[in-house]
């Protein structure tokens, strides 16, 4: 290791022209996706986390498209709209492994940098949301075409336009089920912890809903639900913020 | 004053890992020495506003880690090398000396000559882009070293850093370290007295949560005279404390 930066030369640093050069080869360019983020977000530090959280990138990017194609060709040959009901519980999934102790290997160095973590958590959570609504969108419209074409079994069209509908509407459940993921997750300090509290939450919530009212479906078409979604939301943010927040004692 | 701590203490469970320890620290380079166990770690990850103290007070870079703003500011200043090197193996070096830069908002403009001057301070130029997991434990824990004094830190916490570092880069950080010291404050946790002996102009050494020792490490060797356990005189020092505070723990109380 050097402790100087180099030697001199008829008034030359050497080292600091050849850090200087070190730079330059070095130097990375950011992508187009990166610089987006990067102005959208304010942070270059923030969008490098984004774009470089092992759980976005392409294995969970993958099985979040298998698992919409899947739903995609269930609801082809008729039946209740798997995808999107299967949507709540991966998007929980995604959110209780973007980030912690565990799964992040840089964790207890990214906890002491400037950016907070807090931060990083909210930007991967959006971007998983994002991700798995685009997912939605391009499903119902698969959905919509095969209809149109008429590839879809008998009863197809009213499948297909309840799960154009879920397809908005799963949003609200899907903030309820992460939010529950994700504190459970931050107080357990474990991803898979979380993960199978929404997972098993979702899959009551299905099954409740069947019993009462004889469809899967309604989980997510029935507006009187939305409210305890966010109720449940609300308070499971609340969760999060209380157990992620670096206590005052530490004054 | 750029370490500031009042009577901090730090418990997991009924374990009391870091015991009202009361310490201060200005520029230069202050070693932390002790058993195993004896709260190094914690006391540091407390330093590092990674880990809350359950008790106490704490300030660092006169300001108070506990509000958000100053904290952010804090950790813009600030140093750290984990005990365990946590890392992405896909990444290259300069990728992860890169990443950490920007999470410490070090400017888009400064940041290609900050993590250059990074890699070549710790002799990683031949390995700039190699990905970490083709590095050995010792070049690996240079990265590490890199990541932390990235940003010039104001503050550089150290655990265990020349863990895995062969004796001829052991001299080579020795020598960066006292340069750092010149200007920032330097804490170094270590098991190695020989690194304290070279680098350090300050000791504290821990035990059960303690600092049971602060001065100079001139002053710990003077307090090995006569005592026969070690083979070099901070050896000397150290096991001497330590035997003294242990003596007056199972009597009436903790020494100081």
């Amino acid at each position: 290791m050097n402790d100087e930066s180099g030697h001199e030369v008829s008034g030359v640093d050497l080292g600091r022209v050849w850090t200087s050069v070190a730079a330059e080869v070095w130097r990375r360019h950011p992508g187009p996706v990166e610089r987006l983020a990067a102005r959208l977000l304010r942070s270059p530090g923030l969008a490098r986390a984004l774009l470089t959280t092992p759980s976005l990138l392409l294995p969970w990017l993958i099985s979040t498209a298998v698992v919409f194609g899947v739903g995609g060709l269930v609801n082809l040959v008729g039946g209740e709209p798997a995808a999107w009901l299967l949507a709540p519980g991966l998007a929980a999934i995604g959110i209780a492994y973007a980030y912690g102790p565990g799964i992040d290997p840089a964790w207890e160095l990214a906890s002491s940098m400037a950016v907070s973590d807090r931060m990083v958590l909210l930007v991967r959570a959006v971007a998983v949301f994002a991700v798995n609504a685009g997912l939605g969108l391009v499903a119902s419209g698969i959905t919509y075409w095969a209809t149109a074409r008429g590839l879809q079994a008998a009863g197809g069209h009213d499948t297909a336009a309840a799960a154009t509908a879920v397809t908005f509407a799963w949003l609200i459940p899907m903030t309820a089920v992460c939010a529950l993921t994700l504190a459970v997750a931050v107080v357990t300090r474990s991803a898979s912890a979380g993960a199978l509290t929404g997972v098993l939450a979702w899959a009551g919530t299905l099954l409740a809903s069947r019993a009462s009212s004889g469809a899967f479906t309604a989980a997510v078409t029935d507006s009187a639900t939305y409210l305890p979604y966010l109720a449940v939301a609300a308070c499971a943010t609340a969760v999060v913020v209380y157990a992620s927040h670096v206590p005052r004692r530490m004054q | 004053m750029n370490v500031e701590l009042t009577s901090v203490s730090r418990l997991f469970g009924h374990n009391k890992a870091v015991d009202a320890v009361s310490l201060d620290a200005g520029p230069g380079v202050l070693g932390l020495l002790g058993p195993n166990g004896a709260g190094k770690t914690s006391l540091l990850r407390m330093l590092a506003t990674v880990l809350p103290p359950s008790s106490g007070e704490i300030r660092l870079l006169e300001r108070d880690p506990g509000r958000t703003a100053d904290r952010r500011d804090i950790r813009r200043r600030l140093g750290y090398l984990p005990q365990s090197l946590g890392y992405y193996p896909a990444f290259t070096v300069v990728e992860f000396i890169e990443y950490f830069a920007l999470l410490k908002e070090v400017p888009p403009a400064r940041l290609p000559g900050a993590v250059a001057a990074a890699v070549e301070r710790v002799d990683l130029g031949a390995k700039a882009r190699s990905r970490l997991r083709t590095l050995s434990g010792g070049m690996l824990r240079r990265v590490g070293i890199a990541q932390a004094i990235v940003n010039d830190p104001d503050l550089l916490l150290l655990d265990e850093p020349t863990a895995g570092l062969d004796p001829e880069q052991r001299v080579g950080f020795r020598a960066l370290l006292r340069a750092l010291g010149e200007t920032s404050t330097v804490i170094v946790s270590t098991h190695l007295v020989e690194d304290v002996g070279a680098a350090c102009s300050e000791v504290a050494l821990m035990d059960s949560g303690h600092v049971v020792f602060r001065g100079t490490p001139d002053e710990l060797v003077a307090r090995g005279e006569g005592h026969g356990i070690g083979d070099a005189p901070l050896e000397r020092g150290y096991s001497a404390v330590l035997q003294a505070t242990r003596a007056a723990a199972r009597g009436d109380g903790v020494a100081a």
